[in-house]
């Protein structure tokens, strides 16, 4: 991220971050070892509860790099509610004492996970630096810088990310929302039940 | 289905070991000369609930800051980040918190059922409602400025989509999530009955009997 030449933002405030953090490459060091101890984890409990570590430190990482209604949802859904459903799950289930820690490395596994992250870190050379003003994603005139500039005199909130949920795109978000209404319906069906109870 | 009055009370039966459900290492005796590890499942499927003078307290005090900031991020989602999803989320987490600190079951009977199914049911209503009140003013769906009330176009935008927010996506969230608990922590059995009892003789499976 750093050598690339961020150019001066125009008239909108452009969030710029030039160099990596010691805070943002702590939080990378930690979502990545959680990562690790989570798939390797022997205990399903502790996996659940590093999982869940992991999620916080995503969110941490959304926070920084300014999207705090992702890092809201990461917080609350994956680190809260997932965690919370799962440890439930689990203590439905026997849990079994381990005397190792970790599993041993299943070495085909593994390989396949290299290569997947190998392929993938070849594709970061094409992703645009982080802050870049020409980001397709920042820069497009007719969608980003077209809701950023119009979402207040079209719909009077601030918050443009909630603008696109509720009005600009809310025939998706209803969608969404009848897609977790009907989870909640599809999980009384598999478990044969008539109420939330 | 017919099994409420037969194991609801099953979970707040015999709750001397087993701490809160989880990371508990019950004592208790072996079974299975193959393994080695201790399954304690009918423990943790009997008794997950256990009264604890530390989490009790914490949550009494932590639970009405959360639940204000649930409400909070609903509300102001049109100001600053989050919104209807992510308030929905945190208020149904404090239901869970307060399940863990006063037991599930008498969280259960405290929220009654009626409560759950009325804001998921009701939030996909009042989402839909408002969608097709303004497609029977002659617009699309969820065009809020043909809303029918008396208030500015620009009002009418905004206040349509806080009441998508808190009324419908809020209540949707809040209310599955909360029903996914509650279902969760009941468990399931193959005769449509509540796992939790009668598991005393799988103790090597750790699923329910079939």
């Amino acid at each position: 991220m750093s050598g690339v030449d961020l150019v001066a933002a125009g008239s909108v405030p452009q969030p710029v971050i030039a160099q990596v953090t010691a805070i943002e490459a702590s939080l990378f060091v930690f979502v990545v070892l959680t990562a690790i101890v989570t798939a390797l984890a022997r205990d399903v409990l502790a996996a659940v509860i590093v999982f869940g570590a992991y999620s916080l430190g995503m969110a941490a990482l959304y926070t920084f790099y300014r999207a705090p209604d992702v890092a809201m949802t990461e917080a609350a859904i994956s680190a809260g509610v997932t965690t919370i459903l799962l440890l439930l799950t689990l203590a439905k289930t026997t849990r079994i004492d381990h005397e190792v820690a970790f599993e041993s490395v299943n070495l085909p596994a593994a390989g396949a996970a290299g290569l997947l992250f190998v392929g993938l870190l070849l594709t970061t050379a094409e992703i645009p630096a982080v802050g870049d003003p020409d980001a397709p994603a920042w820069s497009n005139v007719d969608v980003t810088q077209w809701y950023i500039a119009e979402t207040y005199a079209e719909t009077g909130v601030e918050n443009a990310v909630m603008a696109v949920l509720a009005a600009f795109r809310g025939f998706d978000t209803f969608g969404e929302a009848v897609v977790v209404f009907a989870a909640g319906i599809a999980v009384l069906v598999v478990l044969r039940r008539e109420v939330f109870a | 289905m017919s099994d409420r009055s037969g194991s609801s009370d099953s979970l707040d039966d015999g709750t001397s070991e087993g701490i809160d459900g989880f990371g508990d290492r019950a004592p208790s005796d072996t079974d299975g000369p193959s393994r080695t590890g201790r399954l304690d499942s009918e423990v943790r499927q009997g008794s997950p609930y256990t009264e604890s003078q530390v989490i009790m307290p914490t949550v009494k005090v932590v639970a009405p800051f959360a639940f204000t900031y649930g409400l909070f991020v609903t509300f102001h989602g049109g100001g600053s980040p989050g919104g209807g999803f992510q308030g929905g989320a945190i208020m149904a987490a404090v239901v869970f918190m307060i399940a863990f600190a006063f037991g599930i079951e008498a969280t259960r009977e405290w929220l009654a059922n009626t409560v759950v199914v009325g804001l998921a049911v009701g939030g996909t209503l009042v989402f839909a409602g408002i969608g097709i009140v303004t497609m029977t003013q002659g617009g699309a769906f969820l065009q809020y400025e043909l809303l029918p009330v008396p208030l500015s176009r620009i009002n009418r935008v905004t206040y349509g989509m806080e009441a998508v927010e808190i009324l419908g996506i809020a209540s949707i969230v809040s209310g599955v999530l909360m029903g996914l608990f509650f279902l969760l922590a009941r468990g399931f059995s193959s005769e449509g009955g509540a796992s939790g009892t009668g598991d005393s003789t799988a103790r090597t499976d750790g699923g329910d009997d079939r």
